[in-house]
């Protein structure tokens, strides 16, 4: 009967009560969907962190990662190859041939790391084939000789994108909303070819009003990109021997990735294309990736396996190759909690002092309770039962309200296309799709109920102190 | 049989430097199913005594012992549960709470006595009945006139089975058409149920209805007449 009281108490003062509830409501939806927003994107980022770039663990000469000279391949790889196809953990693994070497175009050259790859069994280990752009050639699909897949940002860094304003272009910012005046403004610059993105963005700001560049400035350098597939790319590097060698591959692939950096430093050969030429011997390998389960106990105890097995190995895993990723991975549920936690306390001064109000003006009744028999007991539990139901109501609409803006927003998306090449910069993606485990539901419930019953303690302890005869004759 | 025994029951107020003895000496004893009512003027002592009586208010000297307790020995959370076992109340001003129907209102003071649903259902009905507002259950207090409330009261009082009744000026917010019927019933749940009604008032009806008159000024119990 004390739920039932306390229950009706809550809708006593039905507006004041809705005042607590809505605020708790807010509280909670913006908790809820930061916290999904926050998981979203480290989920994104582990997830891209083991399928894209390093996978869950990595074996490498341990010489390597102090001086990465091509004769430190890895140690015992037959018999590491041979005990990882017995193994009945490993999902999938590859391995990999790594060179640094310089790339040179005719227009342009940046240094990166050259990796020779199995494709086929590298798209059992890594997603990056689903990184090719629109546009952008395929992932070692064509029919040529020696094809290669860079990134955008390497493509931009050897002058192998240009911009052009084609009738396609034209055509799609009409179908985008673009009025007449813009795609008349643009009509003159129609088939010209720009050679750098500084230069075509020179040129859109001598022709177009800020306000169109502001609206469509994006789409139109979107739309206007040109990859210039095919384009031969000369590599410079010291082979096996210590000799400068050289190799020309020709970009089949452009792909994109959420982290810049990853991007700059990598580019996919073959692995036979760079073999013969940097004077690799069967069997030699930088670097082999595996994949297992997504299970941290399984990742580590695999890892401790390998060690054992071949102690001469450096076997790592993705926490240590990518701590960035892996720190996050491993406190942010803290982080969660800790956003609501400060919602909650900030939110338990308006629960305090709403639950403070209901006391004081019920004075004459809580005196006849007591009067009548309600022990202290009784009386604290139907204050902080009166406490939990308005919290929990709010909060509770809040988990709805903010599980289904999770829901809807982990299906379409979150752009923050204005900051994309801050968060980029870092390996962060700028769409993110917010996303949260039911468990934190059940922390959060928790939570909203500690707090409920901490928030009570003032209002509670107000009527316990009451004389019964004084608070009778309250008027 | 005597159900309450106040011995030399004195209690003074500190008030500052000034001690005020709001109840000299008293000792009175009342027997079951007794109809009585303390008179007196305001300030005279008779809501103290009544406090004290229904151990609300501690006695400064003296004792009260209900059915063979000697409430002066009770802790304090031991007198909560003594007053819910054992003694009803009614207030002036009715005191109910808003948000239950009169049933659960009735229901309520059983439910803190730990009796299963079944049975509070049927005696919260068998009260509403006996008080006149068998068709008014699943009214809220404030669908109530004030002598329904009072009479609400009335039946969460007796709820608990007490082994006495105190009523604090019951009919002081009444009209007199009210106060007849509240006074008719409790009169008729005294006689049928042989429980004690032990009223404070200065209301001349309730008084000239009590079968026992007892006359407080100045704390002092100045007369005590008994009626046929």
């Amino acid at each position: 009967m004390i739920w039932n009281i306390s229950w009706k108490n809550v809708w006593r003062n039905r507006s004041r009560s809705l005042v607590v509830i809505i605020a708790i409501t807010l509280g909670t939806i913006s908790g809820i969907f930061v916290a999904g927003l926050m998981k979203g994107w480290v989920d994104q980022r582990t997830h891209a962190a083991i399928h894209t770039e390093v996978s869950h663990i990595k074996i490498q000469n341990p010489q390597y990662l102090n001086n990465e000279e091509l004769k430190h391949t890895v140690p015992d790889y037959a018999e590491i190859a041979e005990f990882l196809n017995q193994s009945d953990e490993v999902k999938a693994w590859t391995k990999h041939t790594k060179i640094v070497a310089m790339a040179s175009t005719s227009r342009g050259n940046t240094a990166l790391t050259l990796k020779g790859i199995n494709p086929d069994e590298e798209k059992t280990v890594s997603d990056l084939y689903t990184y090719i752009v629109k546009d952008g050639g395929n992932y070692f699909e064509s029919g040529f000789k020696n094809p290669i897949v860079i990134s955008e940002k390497t493509a931009d860094q050897l002058r192998l994108i240009n911009y052009i304003i084609s009738q396609e272009l034209l055509d799609s910012l009409k179908t985008l909303g673009a009025k007449e005046q813009l795609l008349n403004n643009l009509e003159p610059l129609k088939d010209q070819r720009f050679i750098t993105e500084k230069k075509f963005k020179a040129k859109l700001e001598s022709i177009l009003k800020p306000g169109q560049i502001k609206e469509f400035g994006a789409d139109i350098m979107k739309l206007a990109k040109n990859y210039k597939l095919r384009s031969k790319i000369v590599f410079t590097f010291s082979g096996m021997n210590g000799e400068m060698s050289y190799q020309s591959f020709r970009v089949c692939g452009i792909f994109k990735t959420a982290n810049t950096m990853f991007d700059q430093m990598n580019a996919f050969v073959k692995e036979e294309s760079i073999a013969d030429v940097a004077g690799f011997q069967a069997n030699d390998y930088h670097e082999v990736n595996i994949i297992l389960d997504d299970s941290d106990e399984q990742v580590n105890a695999f890892r401790d396996k390998l060690k054992s097995k071949f102690p001469d190995a450096s076997v790592m895993t993705w926490k240590e190759i990518a701590p960035d990723a892996g720190m996050m991975a491993d406190f942010m549920s803290m982080y969660y909690y800790m956003i609501m936690g400060v919602i909650f306390f900030a939110l338990a001064f308006g629960i305090i002092n709403t639950m403070l109000m209901a006391v004081l003006e019920r004075i004459k009744e809580l005196g006849m309770l007591m009067a009548v028999g309600m022990n202290k007991k009784r009386v604290f539990s139907m204050i902080m039962l009166e406490t939990i139901f308005l919290t929990l109501v709010g909060s509770m609409a809040g988990m709805i309200i903010g599980g289904a803006l999770i829901g809807i927003f982990g299906q379409v998306g979150l752009n923050f296309a204005s900051v994309q090449e801050g968060f980029e910069a870092f390996g962060w993606s700028a769409m993110v799709y917010p996303n949260i485990d039911i468990s934190f539901f059940f922390g959060v419930t928790a939570m909203v109920i500690v707090i409920a019953i901490l928030s009570s303690i003032i209002p509670a302890r107000k009527a316990l102190k009451l004389n019964p005869v004084e608070a009778i004759r309250t008027e | 049989m005597k159900v309450i025994d106040i011995k030399n029951l004195t209690k003074i107020y500190n008030e500052s430097e000034v001690k005020v003895k709001a109840v000299d000496n008293v000792s009175l004893s009342f027997e079951e199913g007794e109809f009585a009512a303390i008179v007196g003027p305001s300030g005279s002592g008779k809501t103290t005594l009544l406090n004290m009586i229904g151990g609300l208010d501690n006695a400064t000297e003296g004792e009260i012992i209900v059915n063979g307790t000697n409430m002066g020995t009770l802790k304090s959370s031991e007198l909560i549960d003594f007053r819910l076992r054992n003694i009803g109340f009614v207030f002036q001003s009715y005191n109910l709470i808003p948000v239950l129907t009169a049933k659960e209102n009735v229901e309520f003071i059983m439910d803190l006595q730990g009796r299963d649903k079944i049975e509070r259902d049927n005696r919260a009905i068998e009260l509403l009945k006996a008080v006149g507002l068998g068709e008014r259950v699943n009214a809220r207090p404030a669908k109530l006139s004030g002598g329904q409330q009072q009479r609400v009261a009335v039946a969460r009082a007796l709820a608990s089975k007490p082994k006495f009744v105190l009523a604090d000026e019951p009919t002081a917010n009444l009209d007199s058409k009210s106060t007849e019927t509240l006074l008719d019933i409790m009169e008729e749940l005294n006689k049928k149920e042989k429980i004690t009604f032990i009223f404070s008032t200065h209301d001349q009806r309730v008084v000239n209805k009590a079968h026992r008159v007892i006359t407080v000024e100045d704390g002092h119990v100045k007369s005590d007449e008994r009626r046929n």
